[in-house]
């Protein structure tokens, strides 16, 4: 699903935010990207979106090699790549119903598509309830499941979470890391970059540990790191 | 894509609606600038009308001497005719002229009853069939050789023949400028109006970063992200041109007649068609500015 070969980013001389990354992550795997911060996790995310390009190096997401890519084709790569973040990225004069829809109708979705297929997102992130509340009224951990809802509407196969958690307590974040493994359940296959260590250390999955732009450890079943 | 018609008309007026300052802004110069370029064309129109009216007028008359052989007369006439350029030739006798002069002083009829010889000459007036012919025909007329045993003024031919010759000269001149600074206002207009939509469409665009940012992330094609915006400022300077082109109508219907009963020597009106000829420049023109502004803006502040 995705490979990375020898990818390093440099947005300023001599400082690499990535240096010499290689990574391969197969279909339907559950992977945690971990480190201090500053230590290229964001930068991680955003060339798997090309939101960037790498300075070197080759990615492959989905079968596409990224670099080569023609920068009109990036909307149709997105379309299979879901993504979240800390800061949800809600419209605050939307419903939850209508932030989600508005995903699959900027994208030329049907009306028939979008009617059935955001209902049914939202009762999977439990909100059938809140469907039409604004964001200013859902907590925090709500207004995160309508932004889980919101990237995984269109079944994309590769969902990508830049720490989801960051702005949650624990039981509310353990609630948004069980919903995203009940949509890895489901064959999508997941990557998050966090900094809670409780959250890895009791998930027990893959793991990948960044330290100045250098994966350090890459390990199954891992642990959030030995003392750091 | 045809879904999604509805989403695009509705993502603009929201927007026309949220920024109404700016949009009213860009609506109103866009208003000005399209009213100037019509009273621009349409003036120049009428312009144009009343030169060729005028120059319908230009013609050369040529004065005989008294007691020119009526056969000479007659070859010049003959010659002139000839001439490709030449359109009419028309002889005017002595008497003829006296009675044009009783007929156009017939209100102070004293003048007339003291001339009691006709000190009137005979004449030839020649119209062309383009008025830019007349000094070259005028030169052409003094080289004729019946011309000068005929002409009324033999020891100084030059002045046996008239024609508005320095009058001709400045009204060409004069149109020439005319539709120069005309089509300078035009340019500097359309200028100042696409800055002004490129400054609307970049606070839209500023308005509507976050939606943007969402855009992107799930994969909104880029033109469906730029549609919206060219869409919002082909809708203000429409908006504009459609003011611009009621104003004209209402001025044409109301304030035309009566400039027209002011100088009703002049053809002071619109040729015809020149309505339709109009609002098809400040449609189209209208659209090419909003389209041209607002794709410079997505250009510099929206990178896809
Ligand atoms: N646009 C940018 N221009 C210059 N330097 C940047 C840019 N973005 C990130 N960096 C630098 O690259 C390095 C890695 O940043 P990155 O955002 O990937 O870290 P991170 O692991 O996500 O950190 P955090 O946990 O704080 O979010 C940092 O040193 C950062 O200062
Ligand atoms: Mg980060």
């Amino acid at each position: 699903m995705i490979s990375m070969r020898n990818v390093s980013k440099t947005y300023v001389a001599d400082k690499p935010a990535l240096s010499d990354v290689n990574v391969e992550i197969g279909q339907g795997e559950f992977v945690f990207l971990v480190g201090h911060s500053g230590s290229g996790k964001s930068t991680f995310i955003k060339l798997l979106l090309r939101e960037i390009l790498p300075t070197t190096g080759q990615i492959i997401v989905a079968g596409q090699d990224l670099v080569r890519m023609k920068s009109w084709k990036v909307p149709y790569l997105r379309r299979n790549i879901g993504c979240v973040f800390q800061d949800f990225k809600l419209l605050p004069n939307k419903t939850a119903y209508e932030n989600v829809a508005f995903a699959l109708e900027v994208i030329g979705r049907s009306r028939h598509v979008i009617r059935t297929q955001v209902p049914e997102v939202l009762r999977l992130v439990g909100l059938e309830d809140k469907m039409h509340s604004y964001p200013d009224e859902l907590s925090g951990g709500e207004q995160q499941r309508v932004s889980i809802a919101r990237a995984f509407v269109n079944r994309p196969p590769l969902l990508l979470a830049d720490e989801p958690t960051g702005n949650l307590d624990p039981a509310t974040s353990l609630g948004i890391m069980s919903l995203l493994s009940r949509i890895n359940k489901t064959g999508t296959t997941v990557l998050v970059a966090t900094h809670d260590r409780e959250m890895v250390d009791s998930l027990r999955r893959r793991v990948i540990a960044l330290e100045n732009g250098r994966i350090i450890r890459d390990q199954d079943r891992g642990v959030y790191g030995d003392g750091d | 894509m045809a879904i999604n018609v509805g989403y695009f008309v509705k993502e603009s007026l929201v927007s026309f609606r949220r920024n109404w300052v700016m949009s009213l802004g860009a609506v109103i110069t866009i208003y000005l600038s399209l009213l100037l370029v019509g009273v621009s064309v349409g003036s120049s129109m009428i312009a144009g009308q009343i030169v060729k009216s005028v120059e319908q007028k230009v013609s050369i008359r040529i004065f005989l001497k008294d007691g020119a052989a009526p056969e000479d007369v007659s070859k010049l006439q003959a010659d002139l005719q000839g001439d490709s350029r030449v359109k009419t030739v028309k002889y005017t006798s002595k008497e003829e002229a006296m009675e044009e002069f009783k007929k156009s002083y017939s209100s102070s009829p004293e003048m007339v009853e003291q001339l009691n010889v006709n000190p009137f000459p005979a004449s030839l007036d020649v119209e062309t069939h383009k008025p830019q012919d007349v000094p070259a025909l005028a030169e052409t007329i003094k080289g004729n050789a019946t011309f000068l045993k005929v002409c009324d003024n033999p020891t100084d031919p030059e002045r046996s023949i008239r024609w508005g010759k320095e009058w001709v000269n400045r009204l060409f001149s004069f149109t020439r400028i005319l539709r120069m600074v005309g089509v300078l206002f035009i340019i500097m207009l359309a200028v100042i109006s696409l800055i002004f939509i490129n400054n609307t469409i970049r606070l839209a665009i500023y308005a509507r970063r976050k939606e943007i940012g969402i855009m992107r992330l799930v994969g909104a094609s880029n033109w469906f992200i730029r549609m919206p915006f060219l869409l919002e400022g082909l809708l203000q300077s429409l908006v504009g041109a459609v003011l611009a082109l009621a104003s004209l109508a209402a001025f044409q219907i109301f304030a035309m007649p009566r400039i027209e009963e002011a100088v009703p020597f002049l053809p002071f009106a619109l040729p015809p068609g020149a309505a339709v000829q109009i609002a098809v420049i400040l449609i189209v023109g209208g659209s090419i500015i909003g389209l041209a502004g607002s794709g410079f803006a997505l250009r510099r502040y929206l990178k896809v």
